[in-house]
């Protein structure tokens, strides 16, 4: 079955947290490693997999929330008290809204630096902004401090799924892992 | 009787009728080169350049003269970050060589309208020759030369080391340009 059930995530849902799951740590890595590098050949090939591998994330997301949308999501379970709920529900739309605004707040920095560029180096993207060097720092700074909060939101993600697992010792983690049966 | 010089002062003055000197007009006048990046078309302009042809009549280009300077440190591609990098001397090293120029005192008329420029590029101290051909089009006073060629970056030493592979900035850059001028005097 493909469709979310009340307590399980079909396969098309685990398919986009895990496949974004890994895109994200690789971008992380890739876009500190291409903002170190000294000005060279390889710097400007590690930009175009970072951006390449953003607008990829870009894509994914908005294809990964037109499918949440079109679906019911499994519940939590039913002794979950209100804060969690509360909690769970506004980290989720955090990480969706951060997914997003990162991959377009890079997509800002390019046109804004002036820098043509292909995704892949296949597919030209258009430049959202006129070049302006000012506006190319401000949104520079926008993207870092959405990393940062990106990052604080996932630790939160990553910590909760933990605690599920081994602290209360229900389903959640178990429920989103690929590969596995649901519950009846 | 008519006396004697009147016909090769007539005949002088006819030529000078017919071949004319060229200033630039700059305001209309545009001077582009498009470099590639990661296969991407990476546009630029000098803004600041000048040209002159000399002795130009358009029938018989022969006599004709063509100087340009070109200012390297008005090149402009859209984006500080590549404007601060084309600075150094990897590129055009704007601190060693901050003009280049092109002479060309071979003009041929190639079809009606079109000419073939063969002369002289200086650029980060490399002399080589070079074939420019042009579109002439001429109104009153008012003159527009306008063509395009390609230039091997490398055979000017622009781009070096690391940046000689050309597969994340081309080897060949094309250039464009679109002069207006003016007739002297």
């Amino acid at each position: 079955m493909l469709a979310n059930t009340a307590d399980g995530w079909g396969a098309p849902a685990k398919f986009f947290h895990w496949t974004v799951a890994l895109l994200i740590l690789v971008q992380i890595g890739l876009g500190f490693t291409a903002a170190l590098w000294r000005l060279s050949p390889l710097k400007l090939e590690l930009f175009v997999w970072h951006k390449s591998t953003g607008m990829l994330i870009l894509v994914l997301m908005l294809a990964r929330l037109a499918w949440r949308l079109a679906n019911r999501s499994p519940a939590l379970p039913p002794q979950t008290p209100d804060w969690e709920r509360y909690a769970a529900h506004a980290s989720h739309v955090l990480l969706y809204v951060l997914a997003v605004a990162l991959p377009l707040s890079g997509w800002v920095i390019n046109s804004a630096a002036g820098v043509p560029f292909s995704i892949f180096w296949l597919v030209p993207l258009p430049a959202i902004v006129a070049p302006d060097e000012r506006l190319e720092e401000l949104a520079k700074l926008v993207h870092f401090s959405l990393l940062v909060a990106l990052c604080l939101v996932l630790a939160v993600h990553i910590a909760a799924a933990l605690r599920h697992h081994f602290v209360k010792r229900n389903a959640i983690l178990i429920r989103m892992l690929p590969g596995r049966a649901r519950h009846a | 009787m008519r006396p004697a010089w009147i016909v090769p002062l007539a005949f002088l003055m006819s030529t000078q009728a017919l071949a004319a000197d060229w200033k630039l007009d700059p305001a209309p006048s545009r001077l582009e080169f498009v470099a590639t990046f990661e296969k991407n078309a990476a546009p630029g302009v000098f803004k600041e350049f000048d040209t002159r042809l000399a002795r130009f009549e358009p029938d018989k280009p022969e006599a004709a003269k063509l100087d340009v300077t070109v200012k390297i440190t008005s090149a402009d591609m859209k984006s500080g970050d590549v404007n601060r990098a084309i600075r150094g001397p990897e590129w055009f090293d704007f601190a060693r060589f901050p003009q280049a120029e092109f002479h060309a005192e071979d003009i041929r008329r190639v079809a009606a309208g079109r000419y073939l420029a063969r002369g002289v590029l200086s650029l980060k101290g490399v002399k080589k020759e070079l074939e420019v051909p042009f579109t002439w089009q001429e109104s009153g006073n008012a003159a527009t030369m306008e063509g395009e060629l390609n230039v091997e970056r490398l055979q000017f030493g622009i781009g070096t080391g690391e940046w000689a592979n050309g597969s994340t900035i081309g080897l060949g850059v094309r250039v464009k340009f679109n002069v207006r001028l003016r007739k002297e005097g």
